[in-house]
């Protein structure tokens, strides 16, 4: 039953629904919009809305909603694990933020969302989450200052808790009550955001401050789960990336940058690293990352570097290697959060701000594809380290940061 | 005096029928279609053949369009559509609008609407099977569209695959999307593609991931049956979560709830089940008849289920998938039954109005 | 060490009413039916789960339990199943708008606050972890990264005890100069989280899963707290 003139290519592909990007239609979006649910409860006399201060971008988010991306004038919700074990990966969000000349907070008034420790172990409740968000909110409030929030489990969190309190009128009544006792009002952001989605929105800024080349570096690019699995509808998209079907918060910065993003199949997996499990039962972790991440974009895309937005997945991604290795996996690819590229990128020392020492995988070729002179700046570093030993300085400032 | 014709709005199947059968019981038709054709979807669409029996749709349709041309009891109007309504049966004030800009006036007697449906576009923002991205990856839509053509090849190389896979339930049954409804008739229609590629490529593997088969009545062995036994067509219960691309090969992600176990597995094309969503036109005729949409977004009717065509508005009807997902039988019967009742109700209003013309002016 | 014998064996003596009063639990959380709709079974959540690929473990399965009001199959997973979820929220796909990930928090929830032995094992080895949270405010510190706890990360870890205060006072951010914690967090800021930990009830859930760790947090934050004027 074939037909004797063969039909050409072009002729029988797609072309039922003509348009190659869908044209989202947020007034008939499929879930509700909880920004509004936030001005009804403020009205009501339930809690006080923090409003997103007035300097800001506006980027799209899955049901072409807008969000609205503070510029500065920020309060920097800090993750355990990039203040712990990935330094640098702070350091980068705050050295974007000084070379841009926005304003930002760093707070001592502030304690972990505690979410890895409610995923990892479950010894906490609805109650305690939702009066340890609300107890960092007031305390942003009290500074004036807009909660950004720098982990993507912390962001991921802070979406499902915004979600249960305006759902559930028991638990709101228990916070406040926890929240008076502590002497603080109830107070609750417009919008959660994440520090990628600021990244995201000084993506030009950032390109124009570029000193490195870097189109000829390939990246992966590993989206969070918590970032846009968790309250779905709240997370960044664009059309004209990935058919507009997949979150483009951070590839649209390595694009903006100039970097080449190469696609592969496990896109969508979660890295592996499992809260619990990457403190105390690591073969799953290790396994799973390599397996389903790492050996996929090595074979698949052969990356230069695979740039996340997450402390848990730059956690899992670069510490699941080494063993991997031992075992001769084919692994080996350096990770960085796009903060850290970014700030590479813009000329940002390798070890007084990115820190990459305390990074597993070696990240020196990359460097060098980059054109970054990293023994040099390893010796620089290495001369800060002995004038602190000598005690010629307490501690490395900012100025020394970006002393040449 | 009341006006004796019934406005068909919409020239598919359901309006096809509804036009002949209204002007076999004797009452003038105008039948309006905003497109350049008739015939709707199927045409449209490029369907290839109409589910389960396979008959050509292509000749189908043209023996329908065959049925109202040339009828001087029938009046068709092309890129026409109608842009107010008002009044009730027997007086319906109604304007349409060409596409030239021209307008038109008329009154008439009841109004069928036979809007029908659109495919749900899987390119959307809540789905993540790659179909803007990928060219494999097909809906049910393109794959006709071969068919019709008695061909099937890989879009991306031009040549027949060898795996091939539906996925089921693509923009239905999904409380993520809004979509709360199954949309009835996708199950068959893949499966009698599933038959027409392995008549066309034997060596081919073909693969349907699904949730529930959903094979009414004479369906289970017309086709269900029939794809297994005779086709080896695979049925996998378990659906997919994404679909990527790895080296030369498409890949889904789905689990075999048979099994119990996640899979992923290499396809040369996969093909979306999508489902039905209320057309344009459908949402633009209910703002212009105000015309309630029941829950799902669809022409609400009232009696239902001992009644499928009427609505709330009286001297309205629908037919077809205006009222919600519909299989070809449904929109065919749904079309006789509103033609019976939109000719009743002009009667009923022609009757009255001399009752009360004889009576000398009383009446109701 | 609890032999495989044993622990099945505990399962399996338990009365149906106690494992009743546990299912009831899960069942009037607040959340629960957030997370609970209905089930089709389409195997989504399975397809997109990360543990599903490693353990014999099934979201879909978890949830058509809990669906089913099967409370000794719920009972099993709860000792059993429930520790093998990453909580990554892959399974949020679900088209019936149900997270299994989110029962599984709370079917976890209910097996530490009633001390099960499973959720014991379980958190073995985890407890210097919970200390961190509960008592500094932060979750991991620098001081955690030591070899001997983490000898598959690689040498850097070494690296990074061995030159841990040199390296810390080496970062940009002043909130960072420290190394028992992630970064400085205030007291005042401590007393707050304790009483919130008090407030909740998180206290006696640790109280049910390590006896000793509550001791000292008790004693940590009792102390706390009266210098600043509160009391428990």
């Amino acid at each position: 039953m074939t037909s004797e003139v063969p039909i050409p290519v072009t002729a029988l592909t797609r072309g039922t629904i003509p348009q190659r990007v869908f044209q989202r239609d947020p007034a008939n979006a499929p879930t509700e919009d909880i920004r509004e649910k936030l001005f009804e409860l403020e009205a009501q006399g339930e809690w006080i809305v923090q409003r997103v201060p007035d300097d800001t971008i506006e980027a799209m988010t899955k049901y072409g909603r807008t969000k609205r991306i503070p510029r500065q004038f920020t309060w920097h919700h800090k993750s355990c694990g990039q203040c712990g074990h990935i330094p640098g990966y702070s350091t980068s969000i705050f050295w974007l933020h000084r070379q841009l000349g926005m304003e930002y907070y760093d707070p001592t008034d502030q304690t972990s969302c505690t979410a890895w420790n409610y995923y990892a172990s479950a010894t906490s409740n609805a109650a305690a989450q939702a009066a340890v968000a609300v107890r960092n909110f007031a305390a942003a409030y009290e500074t004036g200052y807009f909660p950004m929030i720098h982990c993507g489990t912390s962001y991921g969190h802070y979406k499902e808790t915004r979600e249960q309190l305006v759902h559930h009128p028991e638990l709101r009544k228990q916070v406040r009550d926890i929240m008076a006792k502590l002497g603080k009002p109830l107070v609750i952001p417009e919008e959660i955001v994440h520090y990628s989605e600021w990244v995201h929105a000084m993506r030009f800024e950032i390109a124009k401050r570029r000193v490195y080349d870097v189109s000829n570096i390939t990246v992966t690019v590993h989206p969070a789960c918590h970032y846009y699995k968790l309250v779905a509808e709240d997370a960044i998209y664009d059309p004209d990336l990935y058919g507009g079907q997949r979150t483009a918060v951070i590839t649209a910065v390595v694009e903006a940058l100039g970097a080449k993003v190469a696609d592969y199949s496990t896109w969508f997996d979660c890295c592996g690293f499992g809260f619990r499990h990457i403190l105390v039962q690591r073969d799953f972790t290790r396994s799973f990352a390599t397996l389903r991440k790492i050996e996929r974009m090595k074979e698949e895309a052969n990356p230069d570097v695979t740039l996340t937005h997450d402390t848990g997945c730059v956690t899992t991604l670069d510490k699941s290697q080494f063993a991997a290795r031992a075992h001769g996996r084919n692994v080996g690819i350096p990770v960085l959060s796009e903060a850290q590229f970014a700030a590479l990128a813009m000329g940002a020392h390798p070890y007084r701000v990115c820190q990459l020492h305390w990074h597993s995988v070696d990240y020196r070729p990359l460097l060098e594809k980059m054109g970054i002179d990293w023994q040099a700046r390893w010796a620089e570093f290495q001369e800060d380290i002995e004038r602190l030993r000598r005690g010629e300085m307490q501690f490395l400032t900012w100025e020394d940061a970006d002393a040449k | 005096m009341p006006s004796d014709t019934v406005l068909i709005i919409g020239g598919g199947p359901a309006g096809l029928y509804a036009a002949r059968s209204v002007a076999d019981l004797g009452a003038p038709v105008m039948l309006v279609e905003k497109r350049e054709h008739l015939g709707g979807t199927p045409v449209t669409a490029n369907y290839a053949s109409f589910t389960p029996h396979l008959e050509d749709a292509e000749t189908s349709m043209q023996r329908m369009v065959n049925e109202v041309s040339n009828d001087p009891q029938i009046e068709i109007l092309l890129q026409t559509r109608v842009t107010a309504g008002g009044g009730g049966p027997g007086d319906f004030a109604v304007t349409l609008a060409s596409r030239s800009g021209e307008t038109r006036e008329l009154s008439v007697g009841s109004i069928i609407v036979a809007t029908g449906f659109d495919h749900f576009d899987p390119g959307r923002e809540t789905q993540m099977y790659g179909y803007y991205e990928y060219e494999d990856v097909l809906t049910l839509v393109d794959a006709e569209k071969m068919l019709k053509a008695k061909q099937f090849v890989r879009p991306s190389t031009g040549e027949p695959p060898k795996r091939v896979c539906f996925i089921q339930c693509v923009g239905s049954r999904d409380r993520r999307l809004g979509n709360e409804y199954c949309s009835k008739v996708c199950c068959g229609v893949a499966t009698k593609e599933a038959i027409e590629i392995k008549e066309l490529l034997p060596d081919a593997k073909v693969f349907i991931f699904y949730i529930d088969m959903r094979m009414y009545g004479f369906w289970e062995d017309q086709l269900y049956w029939k794809a297994q036994e005779e086709h080896k067509v695979n049925f996998i219960r378990g659906i997919v979560t994404e679909v990527l691309r790895r080296g030369d090969s498409l890949v889904i992600k789905g689990e075999d709830t048979t099994m119990g176990r996640p899979m992923e597995i290499p396809m040369d094309v996969v093909i979306l089940s999508v489902g039905m969503v209320p057309s344009a036109g459908t949402i633009e005729i209910a703002k212009v008849l105000n015309l309630p949409r029941e829950r799902h977004g669809f022409l609400e009717t009232v009696g239902a289920p001992l009644d499928t065509v009427t609505t709330p508005v009286p001297g309205i009807f629908v037919a077809g998938a205006a009222a919600g997902p519909k299989d070809i039988e449904d929109s065919i019967s749904m079309a006789g039954t509103a033609a019976m009742k939109a000719v009743s109700i002009v009667r009923r209003q022609l009757r009255q109005a001399a009752t009360t013309v004889s009576a000398g002016g009383g009446g109701e | 060490m609890v032999t495989q014998t044993a622990k099945h064996s505990h399962v399996a003596d338990v009365p149906y009413e106690e494992k009743e009063r546990l299912f009831t639990q899960v069942t009037e959380d607040i959340r629960f039916h957030d997370y609970l709709k209905g089930c089709y079974e389409c195997g989504i959540c399975v397809a997109a789960c990360p543990s599903a690929r490693f353990y014999d473990f099934s979201p879909r399965k978890i949830t058509q339990a809990v669906a089913r009001e099967d409370i000794d199959l719920v009972y099993e997973q709860m000792n059993e199943d429930v520790w093998n979820c990453s909580q990554c929220f892959s399974c949020d796909r679900c088209p019936r708008g149900n997270s299994p990930g989110g029962l599984i928090t709370i079917l976890r929830e209910v097996a530490v606050k009633n001390g099960l032995h499973s959720a014991k094992e379980a958190l073995e080895g985890y407890s210097r972890i919970v200390y961190k949270i509960m008592s500094t405010g932060t979750q991991v510190s620098p001081d955690m990264l030591q070899p001997d706890a983490f000898p598959d990360w690689g040498p850097e870890v070494k690296d990074v005890s061995d030159n841990l205060d040199l390296w810390r006072r080496a970062i940009p951010p002043e909130t960072h100069h420290t190394t028992e914690s992630a970064w400085v967090v205030d007291e005042k800021t401590l007393t707050e989280l304790y009483l919130i930990w008090h407030m909740t009830g998180v206290l006696d859930m640790i109280k049910e899963i390590d006896e000793g760790l509550h001791m000292i947090l008790q004693d940590v934050m009792e102390e706390a707290l009266e210098e600043k004027g509160f009391s428990v």
